[in-house]
C-alpha cells in the first residue's frame, strides 16, 4: 500500500528528524505555531562567524512538518548566513519530492514550511538588532515580508 | 427503547450532497456529524419554498405575506416545544446557535446574579463555548470558575460536584448533555437533582444531545437549555435557548433594538412580552423555517428509532477500530452511556496526517482539539481525530472508514 505524500522516505526524515533538541542560550530562538493543523515548533540557533555554528529543533508536529524541519536544519547546519538568508522553500521541498504541494494543498504547504518561517522570523530579527540606519533595516523588513 | 430499524437507503435518497464525488471520484462518506450534519431536500426546500413563495418580515405588518411568515415561524416554536417537552412556548428564544445561547445567559442573567466570590462550575469536556463565556463573567466579576473532573473512562466524576456545592457559593453548574468529543452521556438527572438540592441553577448545554436521542426539558428540570439547528439536518445560524419561564421574567434584555419593545420614548423604553423581549432585530426568519422541516424530518423517522441506529453503528465501529494496529480510542466503554462519536488517534501519528490519508478516500473525518482544548490537556493530547455518525452513515460507511485506519497503520508500520 502507498500514498504519494506518506512516502517512506517521509515518515522515516520525520520519525528520525535530525538535530531535534535544545540549545542553551542560543543567539536565535523563535516559535512559530501553524493553528490549524496543531504544529508548534521552536527553531534555536547559535551564530559564529556568520555562519550558523549550532541548530536545534523542538516541538510538536504532524510529519509533514517535522520532515520538513529536519531536512532544513540540515541543509543551513554549518552555511553562512547568507545562503541561509536566501534559502528557498524549493530547496527543502525539492529533498522530499513534495515541491507539488505548493500547488496543490494550500493547506499542508503551510505545515511543509512552518520551519521555514521560524527560521527567516528569527533571523530577520537577528540581523535587524545588528543594523543601525533605518534604509537597510527597512529593505530587511521587505524581504523579510516576502518569506514565502 | 425501540427497535424499529430506520430505512438508511430512503434517507440517503433525500440527501443530495451524499450522492456527490469527492477526491478524483470517490463517493462521499461524511463522518463529521458532530460538527455539523448533511441537510434533506425537505429543509432545503422549505428554505427556498419561504424565499420563493412567502417572504416578508415577522410580527410587524398586517399583509397577506407578512401574516404567512409570521405564522410559519412561529409555528416552529410550537413544533420545538412539542419536539422537547417544553410547556410554555414563551420559553424558546431564537438565538443563532448554541454559542450565542450560553453568551446570552452569561451576559444577562449572569450579570444579574453573579456577584465576587460566587462559584460557577462547568465540566473538563465542555466545548468552548460553554467555557469562554463564563471565563470572560468569572474575570468581569471577580467570581471563580471551577471544573468537575473526568476519569479515565471519559466519565464525569460526581463527587467533584458535591464539593464544590458544599461550599455554599455556586451560582451555576453548566455542563453538555453530551461531549462533543468523547461522546459520553453526561448523567444530567443526577447532577440536575444535587443541585436543585443546593439550590443552585443548571445550564445544560444540548448542541450533541438534542439531535441524537430523545429530551424531555420538563423531567430534566434544569434552568437553562441550549442547542443548535445545524447538528440535526437543520441550516446554519439557528439555535434555542430556553429558560424556565420564573427566571426568564427576571432577565434583562440582551440586545436592544426593533421587535424586542413595547414602547420606546427619548430616554425610556418599556419591553416586549417574552419570547420577542430576547429576540431583538429582524430574525433568521427562512432558517427558522427550515429548522421546521428538519424537526419534521427527526420527527418522522422517531428520535428512538435513531438513537438505536446510532447505537448499532457505534458498536459496530468500536469493535472494528479496536482491532487496527497502534490505533487508542477514547471515551465510554459502555455502548448505552455514549453517542455516536467517537475519538481516536494512532501510536506516533499526528491527528492531521490521519486526516489527510482518510480524506484520499473521501472520507470526512474532523482533526483537531474540536474545540475542546480543556479536555485535550486533560486526555494529555494535542488533538485527535473523531468519526461521528448520523441516520445516514451505513455499515459499509464504517468499513471504508476501518480500510482508510488500516492504510494508516501500514504506511506508518504501526
Amino acid at each position: 500500500m502507498s500514498d504519494p505524500l506518506y512516502t517512506e522516505i517521509i515518515i522515516d526524515e520525520a520519525r528520525n528528524a535530525s538535530n531535534e533538541g535544545t540549545l542553551e542560550n542560543p543567539d536565535i530562538s523563535q516559535h512559530d505555531s501553524n493553528p490549524m493543523c496543531g504544529d508548534s515548533i521552536t527553531l534555536q540557533m547559535n551564530v559564529n562567524d556568520d555562519s550558523i555554528s549550532d541548530v536545534k529543533w523542538h516541538g510538536d508536529g504532524c510529519t509533514i512538518c517535522k520532515a520538513c524541519t529536519s531536512v532544513l536544519t540540515q541543509l543551513i547546519k554549518g552555511k553562512d548566513l547568507g545562503y541561509v538568508r536566501n534559502l528557498k522553500k524549493e530547496e527543502i521541498l525539492s529533498e522530499l519530492g513534495l515541491e507539488y504541494l505548493l500547488k496543490q494543498s494550500p493547506i499542508r504547504i503551510k505545515c511543509a514550511l512552518l520551519s521555514l518561517k521560524a527560521l527567516k522570523l528569527g533571523l530577520y530579527t537577528f540581523l535587524g538588532k545588528k543594523i543601525e540606519d533605518s534604509a537597510s533595516l527597512n529593505n530587511l523588513k521587505d524581504e523579510a515580508s516576502k518569506l514565502y | 427503547m425501540q427497535t424499529s430499524a430506520l430505512s438508511t437507503e430512503n434517507i440517503r435518497k433525500d440527501f443530495p450532497i451524499l450522492q456527490r464525488m469527492v477526491r478524483d471520484g470517490k463517493p462521499l462518506v461524511y463522518l463529521d456529524n458532530a460538527s455539523t450534519t448533511q441537510k434533506p431536500n425537505q429543509v432545503i426546500d422549505a428554505i427556498s419554498d419561504y424565499y420563493k413563495n412567502h417572504n416578508a418580515n415577522v410580527h410587524r405588518a398586517v399583509y397577506a405575506l407578512a401574516e404567512e411568515s409570521t405564522e410559519a415561524y412561529e409555528k416552529t416554536r410550537e413544533k420545538i416545544s412539542k419536539f422537547l417537552n417544553i410547556k410554555n412556548k414563551e420559553e424558546v428564544i431564537f438565538v443563532r446557535g448554541t454559542t450565542e445561547a450560553i453568551n446570552l445567559v452569561a451576559y444577562t442573567w449572569g450579570r444579574q446574579n453573579i456577584k465576587k466570590g460566587d462559584i460557577i462550575v462547568t465540566t473538563e469536556y465542555e466545548h468552548h463555548s460553554n467555557i469562554v463565556p463564563w471565563q470572560l463573567l468569572a474575570k468581569e466579576k471577580g467570581a471563580k470558575l471551577e471544573y468537575i473532573g473526568i476519569n479515565d473512562n471519559g466519565e464525569l466524576i460526581l463527587d467533584h460536584l458535591d464539593s464544590y456545592l458544599e461550599t455554599g457559593k455556586v451560582k451555576l453548574v453548566t455542563f453538555s448533555q453530551m461531549s462533543n468529543v468523547l461522546g459520553t452521556i453526561s448523567n444530567s438527572e443526577e447532577i440536575i437533582k444535587r443541585c436543585k438540592k443546593a439550590g443552585v441553577k443548571t445550564l445544560v448545554d444540548g448542541a450533541q444531545s438534542v439531535p441524537h436521542m430523545k429530551v424531555d426539558i420538563e423531567k430534566l428540570d434544569c434552568d437553562f437549555f441550549a442547542f443548535s439547528a445545524h447538528k440535526m439536518l437543520g441550516p446554519t445560524g439557528v439555535g434555542v435557548l430556553w429558560v424556565r419561564k420564573e427566571i426568564l421574567e427576571t432577565m434583562p434584555p440582551f440586545h436592544g433594538g426593533g421587535d424586542m419593545i413595547r414602547e420606546v420614548h427619548k430616554y425610556e423604553t418599556t419591553w416586549n412580552d417574552l419570547p420577542y423581549k430576547f429576540e431583538a432585530g429582524t430574525p433568521n426568519i427562512a432558517d427558522v423555517i427550515g429548522f421546521s422541516a428538519a424537526i419534521d424530518y427527526l420527527s418522522n423517522i422517531g428520535m428512538d428509532a435513531i438513537r438505536q441506529h446510532e447505537i448499532d453503528l457505534t458498536k459496530y465501529a468500536l469493535e472494528k477500530m479496536s482491532q487496527v494496529k497502534g490505533i487508542t480510542i477514547y471515551g465510554v466503554k459502555d455502548i448505552l452511556n455514549r453517542g455516536g462519536v467517537i475519538s481516536f488517534n494512532f501510536h506516533d501519528v499526528h491527528p492531521h496526517d490521519v486526516a489527510t490519508i482518510i480524506d484520499r478516500e473521501g472520507i470526512a473525518v474532523r482533526s483537531g482539539h474540536h474545540c475542546a482544548q480543556v479536555l485535550m490537556e486533560r486526555l494529555n493530547v494535542a488533538a485527535t481525530n473523531r468519526a461521528s455518525f448520523y441516520i445516514y452513515n451505513t455499515k459499509e460507511d464504517v468499513d471504508k472508514l476501518i480500510k482508510s485506519l488500516e492504510k494508516v497503520s501500514e504506511l506508518y508500520k504501526l
